[in-house]
């Protein structure tokens, strides 16, 4: 812990020249007759990076999802808008804490770093904008036209060579095919608190389509031919179960920490209550 | 293996439909996923079930497909040839003789017969026709050729075996023309008993009537057994010492056998006597000094064992002797009448010179009583009748006005009249005779030169009685009771006037056999049913046992109904005679097996099996369709 400048005592020191005669404790002197520095808490700045990944797949909407299914049709609002509003829910505790708040999504743009409750606004801005110019992209063209998403590890790992220590929160469903392990490593190595918030709806949770079907991958546009009855349907959440379980622990051992979100879930409960049994927030 | 209905299997096209089907729903749904990374994962996991599930596809394709093809084939109505089956025309006959209640084969032939019979109905295939001939005294086909099973088993549940012989001449006449001109399996179910003695065309019996058949009936021989006792006689005597009764009891088995046999008068045990029977002989047993008042004897034959048919064990008789016609002989002394009339049987003359008085005899003969007399004979004294007495008028007794009287008997003509048969009247003289004025219905029988020598006629309106026979002349005064014509006219006129009880009523008859009962007469049947005869006479004798008949009618006289009974006897010999015998069924005393059981064939048809099948493929291809996709999920909350 380095002292520094700030409101908070942390301890006394004998006053040694070349101090600051400023701060030396003068009610202390008059009774002593000794000069005593008084020492503050160093107001270290924590900065806050969100990593948000704005990657098709978490561009994904679930299609199927109908009305009549209310929890489905909410989670269907889609991953993006929920890691969207975790991205912003984080930051604004960030900046109000004083903290520096550094958000940057997948397609390299970056908000901040910005410091102060003000800046809410700014980053909501920021992602809102940025939210709109990938709909328009999207919509105009072809997915399969669009650049192919950097994969995790190249993204982080880049990240990680110039990112100040401090707190990063990861919002992503990880679905990369590479995985993200030395992604997570080079973000420890620039002695990042890593927090991955794992992010997946509830049509990759439990998916329910039926029947033979054409899986056609929305990043790499590859297909895959799947004949979905009960076995491959329990065999699949079997997978998913592995999958995250493999996740988590690779987070432990990296220092990480690690949690899943379902987009179904209402962010209020995540944020005031997941989250906060995490220990992410305080 | 062959099918009837060959273009159904044209049917088996739509398995194109089918596999098209298929090809079409391979193509699959497409479907944006955020990523397939997990599914490649599944995917590998599934590797090795991947060869099931293509199996499992190809599984529902080849069960729809087998399923197809099973109900094509079942279409196409396939069948199999059955060996040792009923196929085609088929016409049974089923010995249903007296013989067939013998109980050697338990429960007894004719229970057996019927249960090969439905053996052979329950092989009739689909198509094949078959027709049941019930072979008794009158051979009846129990149903039309026919396919229906259940009406083939309803008519043969209804057969019953009857209490007479087996007529196999009219039993094959009737298959012959059952058959028409096809050539249909023609099977015997019979015992062979009694055929011998069925009756047969006119020239006599053949060796074997059911050789007529041909070659294409087979037999199917019943009965195992000769052992039978039976009471073959029955008769009554009138005797000095009383009425006496012949019992005769055989033994048709080959083993010496003993046998209690009782005799019963009016249902009273008279005797019993244990008879020793040699084999095949019959041993007669005479019993004496019965009351000759009785109505009826009863013999029952009893013993342990050797005894396989019940029906001849019994015999019945009547006591004919009891039918007496009583007739009041109003005269002062005819010896030539008075002989006349006593050598008539049945006749119970009472001679009188005056009337009989009754204390109310005005009363009696104003409600048209008639003293108990059937008959009334007024020999030149008269005497008030009712108008429904049967009256014989000799001499000045008619009570018709007299004009006068003639002499010239010379004779000129006889009517045809039952009191005129067998009278020759030429050789008769008179002297003179009396000249009625008499009525219309009273018809002259003899007409002479001056007038009718005798009168006979009944009043209309009168049916049962008033009877008249008028001799209008004194036989004393004639030579007529010289006459060979006289006893002959006599009984001629009491015949007439009174007919004897019973008359025509045979006292036993067969089972089956109709008597010639009056119309209205009242039969009392031996279970205590009792029938009122309509105009086709009286033939509900199928019960062995006294039937008791109260005749009225035309026939009986003034009286009150009478009482006439008959009995019912079964006693036929040749059908107590059991011995199954082949070669008076078919013509050979030993039936080759292959005679026995023919090599007929018939087509069996398997399409319900098929069907089924079809049915168990289609549930499997369901089931196993139904277990490979996920039911319904509702969503769990995460």
């Amino acid at each position: 812990m380095r002292r520094g400048r700030s409101i908070e005592f942390a301890d006394y020191r004998t006053y040694t020249p070349g101090d600051d005669p400023r701060r030396v404790d003068w009610n202390i002197y008059a009774r002593l007759e000794k000069p005593f520095i008084k020492l503050y808490e160093d107001e270290q700045d924590l900065t806050v990076h969100i990593l948000l990944d704005a990657s098709p797949s978490m561009r994904w909407r679930d299609e199927t999802a109908g009305g009549a299914d209310f929890a489905r049709s909410a989670g269907a609002s889609g991953k993006w808008t929920r890691a969207a509003q975790l991205a912003i829910a984080i930051g604004h505790i960030a900046l109000t804490s004083g903290d520096r708040l550094l958000v940057e999504l997948s397609t390299r743009e970056r908000f901040g770093p910005k410091r102060g409750a003000n800046a809410t606004a700014e980053l909501i801005a920021f992602i809102e904008t940025r939210s709109v110019e990938m709909d328009l992209r999207e919509s105009r063209i072809e997915p399969s036209l669009l650049a192919p998403a950097i994969s995790l590890n190249a993204w982080w790992k880049r990240y990680a060579l110039d990112a100040r220590p401090g707190i990063c929160v990861i919002i992503s469903d990880l679905l990369d095919a590479e995985g993200c392990a030395e992604g997570l490593n080079a973000l420890g190595a620039s002695r990042l608190d890593t927090r991955l918030l794992h992010t997946l709806c509830p049509a990759e949770l439990e998916p329910e389509f039926a029947g033979d079907v054409r899986l056609k991958d929305i990043e790499t546009t590859a297909t895959q031919d799947v004949s979905l009855d009960d076995a491959t349907l329990r065999q699949y959440r079997d997978r998913l179960r592995a999958w995250t379980a493999d996740l988590r622990d690779l987070c432990r051992k990296r220092g990480a920490r690690y949690h899943l979100t379902n987009t179904a879930t209402p962010i209020e409960q995540i944020m005031l209550r997941d989250l906060r049994r995490e220990g992410w927030l305080v | 293996m062959n099918v009837l209905n060959a273009p159904a299997l044209l049917f088996a096209l739509l398995a194109i439909p089918i596999v098209l089907l298929y090809l079409l729903r391979l193509r699959r749904r497409e479907q944006t996923v955020s990523s397939t990374l997990l599914w490649r994962q599944v995917l590998l996991d599934r590797e090795a079930n991947t060869l099931w599930q293509r199996l499992r596809r190809n599984l529902l394709l080849l069960l729809q497909l087998i399923t197809l093809a099973l109900l094509v084939f079942a279409l196409s109505r396939p069948y199999v040839d059955a060996p040792g089956g009923v196929s085609g025309r088929h016409i049974v006959l089923l010995d249903a003789s007296a013989s067939m209640q013998a109980t050697d084969t338990p429960p007894s032939r004719f229970e057996v017969a019927r249960a090969r019979a439905r053996d052979m109905i329950a092989q009739l295939g689909p198509g094949d026709t078959m027709s049941i001939i019930l072979v008794d005294r009158a051979p009846r086909a129990l149903t039309a050729a026919t396919d229906n099973k259940a009406e083939l088993l309803n008519a043969l549940d209804a057969a019953q075996p009857s209490l007479h012989a087996a007529n196999w001449s009219a039993a094959i006449a009737l298959a012959q023309a059952t058959a028409g001109s096809e050539s249909p399996l023609i099977t015997v179910i019979s015992d062979g008993a009694g055929a011998a003695s069925s009756p047969g065309p006119a020239s006599g019996l053949p060796a074997s009537p059911l050789s007529l058949l041909g070659d294409t009936a087979r037999f199917v021989p019943i009965g195992a057994s000769s052992d039978n006792l039976a009471i073959t006689n029955l008769s009554l005597r009138r005797t000095l010492q009383g009425l006496a009764a012949l019992v005769r009891v055989e033994n048709l088995g080959d083993q010496p056998r003993e046998a209690l046999v009782s005799l019963r008068v009016d249902g009273a045990l008279a005797d019993a006597r244990t008879l020793l029977l040699p084999a095949g002989q019959s041993v007669a047993w005479t019993v004496s000094g019965l009351d000759l008042r009785a109505s009826s004897v009863q013999a029952t034959l009893q013993a342990d064992a050797g005894n396989a048919l019940a029906i001849d064990d019994t015999a019945y008789a009547v006591n004919t002797a009891r039918n007496i016609r009583r007739a009041l002989l109003l005269s002062r002394g005819n010896l030539f009448l008075e002989q006349a009339l006593v050598a008539l049987p049945e006749l119970e003359v009472t001679r009188a010179v005056t009337p009989p008085m009754l204390p109310d005899a005005g009363l009696l003969l104003a409600a048209g009583g008639n003293f108990g007399f059937d008959l009334f004979i007024l020999d030149g004294l008269t005497m008030t009748l009712p108008p429904e007495a049967n009256v014989l008028y000799i001499g000045a007794a008619a009570p018709f006005t007299v004009t006068g009287e003639f002499s010239n008997t010379a004779y000129v003509r006889a009517e045809a009249h039952p009191v005129m048969d067998a009278v020759d009247w030429r050789p008769v003289n008179l002297l003179n005779a009396t000249l009625f004025d008499a009525p219309a219905w009273l018809k002259p029988l003899v007409q002479t030169q001056g007038g009718p020598a005798l009168y006979a006629g009944q009043p209309i309106g009168l049916p049962d009685g008033g009877r008249v026979v008028a001799i209008p002349f004194d036989l004393r005064r004639s030579d007529l009771p010289l006459q060979i014509a006289f006893p002959v006219l006599i009984a001629n006129a009491v015949e007439w006037l009174a007919p004897a009880q019973g008359a025509g009523i045979p006292a036993s008859v067969r089972p089956g056999e109709a008597v010639a009962l009056p119309p209205n007469s009242r039969v009392q049947l031996p279970d205590g049913s009792v029938v009122t005869v309509g105009e086709r006479g009286f033939a509900d004798t199928d019960q062995p046992g006294i039937y008791q008949a109260l005749v009225s009618g035309a026939r009986a006289p003034v009286r009150a109904p009478a009482r006439s009974d008959f009995a019912v006897n079964f006693i036929n010999r040749s059908e107590s005679n059991i011995a199954p015998n082949l070669q008076a069924l078919a013509g050979r005393t030993e039936l080759a097996p292959a005679a026995a059981t023919d090599t007929a064939t018939s087509q069996r048809e398997i399409w319900p099996w098929l069907a089924a099948l079809a049915l168990v493929v289609l549930l499997a291809e369901w089931w196993i369709y139904q277990r490979g996709l996920p039911a319904f999920n509702p969503r769990r909350n995460t």
